[in-house]
């Protein structure tokens, strides 16, 4: 009876994450006529600037992701639940693709914008060096053989990365300091529709997210039980 | 002998002097570093005040790498960690005498790195000197503090060096830019920013990892 | 010797179990160790007898249940396959730092006694690194009896040592149960060593299959495999 329960649980679980992921599909295809009829294009960049719907939301979003590692991490070393680690390294997995879509596009726009692929803006320096501490995350898992001892090892590397996060921005804007400033600081405002379009991406990728999220969380269960069973 | 992070971190140095190879390999690492990049510039032009700061730098963090591997790996090898463990001592005293131990290994090197980046890459302008040696001091307690905690996964399974960097230096980044912007103000190139406020981020950058050093080392060395 | 009720317990597990990720290892052990006896642990192969004293001397925390116990941690010692000794360092030097680990005032004098009781006594100032298994094993005897523990954990100390080295560790194994040491003892040699103990305690099937006297042990049929 009980376990008929979970079963009903992890599949309303399940639906859950489908109806998530199918929402936000839905919402991405709905924020394309934003992105490209309701907003504006830019006087001086163009066409080119409707990547910004794309580069924002996946910024954000991998951030948040990796803020859920460090609370996952934090749960993790507090309870020491397999499920944590699980989540944790989900997380990290979607933190890091949506941060490399965030960093691809980031590249494209300093490339017409300023004329160069690369600049040290802070933000955008922030997110590479994050990019490459999850990066180093993910590999950490790979290679320790000794389950209890990655899972600890990784919650730790999970908890000190996002520990760095305000230090590394800190730091980046200091550094550019140094060098002469490629260019002004971006305009604050933004034209309410253009204002519009961003929120609409940034609510669909979320959705999206949260469903790819409980895909992955589910799927690393699963592997994680199978696994259990040959190690009985 | 009554403190006893300080007796292992004695008893480190001695075993880690005796060998040589645990402070030759990282300082030997380290000079070839310095040389190498020597090539980069045409022979007869000067290396940039900020080049040689971040070149002695990356030979450091190489350096901390190879270091703290050797460290760990000395409870290694007949499972004197988990005697270790079992003493009647709080487990944060072990990352304690490990971050000693690393800092006076890591200033060994850095004695052999200072000339050699005069040396080879030409730099004779130095500012001031407390100043120069006080900044290394501070950055060399961020770099043992970090090393020492993440240092600590190494032992005992495959893992190799190039994992612990892969892990360790991007998390390093906030201490390197420091070091090697005041790096380069010491050594002449003046207009490096200012040196007070990259001297707040270093005591953060330190504050920081020291206290989660002190509340995660646990997690890392005294389980599984 | 009689174990009974009015003796001093040094180690209690109170309904002890324990997990590796979701696998059981053992349920629901419950034992006391009294002071001055010594409670041998069998069990076959991957039974779990390591885990449990580990679980024992506080190195693992047990999943459920509690160990209980009043001995400090300066007073207890661990002897097992791994000697914790540091190759580099000389026998007395492995001492030395030891007895700072422990916060011990001890004499170089007084160590060198130690030795000398194990039968190291030419090798004090010899490099560890050079000494055989059973060299080893018998330093790492000296660390345990520079301790003067009063709870002792011994997981298959004997192994590798010849048959010298046994006798002189089983006997030091016994004259610290006369000085009141309460020793927990993991052994292979069942047959060997079931004359020295004062309570069995035998794993298996991932629980306490046995526990009582050594003399009711071997009336049982055929289990001490």
């Amino acid at each position: 009876m009980k376990n008929m329960q979970v079963n009903a649980n992890k599949n309303s679980n399940l639906s859950l994450a489908g109806a998530l992921v199918l929402a936000g599909g839905a919402a991405l295809a709905l924020s394309q006529y934003f992105i490209w009829i309701h907003a504006p294009v830019e006087v001086t960049m163009g066409l080119v600037q409707k990547i910004f719907y794309l580069h924002l939301p996946a910024a954000w979003w991998g951030m948040i992701c990796f803020f859920i590692v460090f609370c996952a991490s934090i749960g993790f070393l507090l309870r020491r639940s397999p499920a944590m680690d699980q989540l944790a390294a989900s997380a990290a997995e979607i933190g890091l693709l949506y941060s490399t879509m965030a960093l691809a596009t980031g590249s494209l726009w300093a490339r017409v914008s300023w004329n160069t692929w690369w600049t040290w803006d802070p933000r955008l320096s922030t997110a590479l060096i994050m990019w490459f501490i999850y990066a180093g995350y993910l590999v950490l898992r790979q290679s320790i053989d000794n389950r209890r001892k990655m899972r600890m090892v990784a919650a730790v590397l999970g908890i000190m990365a996002f520990l760095n996060v305000p230090l590394v921005f800190l730091s980046a804007r200091m550094w550019r300091s140094i060098h002469p400033a490629v260019f002004a600081s971006e305009g604050g405002g933004l034209e309410p529709e253009m204002l519009t379009t961003v929120i609409v991406c940034v609510v669909s990728l979320g959705l999206l997210t949260a469903g790819l999220l409980m895909f992955r969380f589910r799927q690393k269960n699963i592997q994680e039980r199978v696994l259990d069973l040959y190690r009985h | 002998m009554k403190c006893r992070p300080l007796a292992l971190a004695a008893k480190d140095l001695r075993l880690v002097f005796a060998d040589g190879a645990g402070i030759i390999q990282p300082v030997l690492l380290g000079l070839i570093l310095v040389f190498v990049f020597s090539l980069s510039t045409p022979v007869g032009e000067e290396v940039p005040a900020q080049a040689a700061a971040a070149i002695f730098w990356l030979a450091t963090s190489f350096a901390v790498i190879l270091v703290f591997n050797t460290l760990y790996s000395l409870e290694g090898a007949n499972q004197a960690r988990i005697g270790l463990l079992l003493s009647p001592m709080p487990v944060q005293y072990i990352w304690m005498g490990k971050a000693l131990s690393g800092l006076v290994l890591l200033l060994t090197a850095q004695i052999f790195f200072l000339p050699a980046i005069i040396v080879f890459l030409g730099q004779d302008l130095m500012v001031s000197w407390p100043g120069a040696l006080g900044t290394i001091l501070l950055i060399d307690w961020g770099l043992v503090a970090v090393g020492s905690l993440l240092g600590a996964m190494s032992q005992g399974h495959s893992a190799r060096d190039s994992l612990l960097s892969v892990v360790v230096f991007p998390l390093l980044v906030p201490l390197l830019l420091a070091g090697i912007s005041m790096g380069s103000f010491f050594l002449g190139e003046g207009t490096g920013g200012e040196p007070g406020s990259w001297l707040g981020l270093v005591l953060a950058f330190n504050a920081l990892f020291t206290g989660a050093a002190l509340v995660l080392f646990p997690f890392i060395y005294g389980e599984y | 010797m009689q174990i009974g009720d009015n003796q001093e317990v040094l180690l209690e597990l109170d309904r002890v179990s324990h997990f590796f990720d979701q696998r059981l290892v053992f349920r629901d052990v419950s034992l006391k160790l009294y002071r001055g006896s010594v409670l041998l642990l069998a069990g076959p192969n991957g039974a779990g007898k390591t885990t449990l004293v580990n679980i024992m001397s506080g190195l693992i925390k047990p999943v459920h249940g509690r160990v209980i116990t009043g001995v400090p941690r300066e007073k207890t010692a661990f002897l097992g396959h791994y000697t914790f000794i540091y190759p580099g360092l000389s026998a007395l030097g492995n001492l030395r730092f030891w007895a700072g680990m422990y916060s011990l005032e001890i004499s170089d004098h007084e160590l060198a006694k130690i030795l000398t009781t194990v039968g190291l006594k030419g090798f004090v100032h010899e490099s560890a690194g050079t000494f055989s298994r059973g060299m080893a094993q018998r330093l790492s005897l000296a660390r345990v009896l520079m301790l003067r523990p009063e709870l002792m954990f011994l997981d298959e100390p004997a192994t590798g040592m010849d048959y010298g080295s046994r006798r002189m560790l089983r006997d030091q194994i016994l004259e610290a149960r006369q000085n009141g040491a309460g020793i927990v003892w993991v052994s292979h040699s069942l047959e060997e060593d079931l004359d020295q103990a004062d309570m069995v305690m035998y794993l298996e099937n991932k629980k306490m299959a046995f526990l009582g006297r050594p003399a009711d042990f071997r009336m049982l049929p055929a289990e001490a495999g």
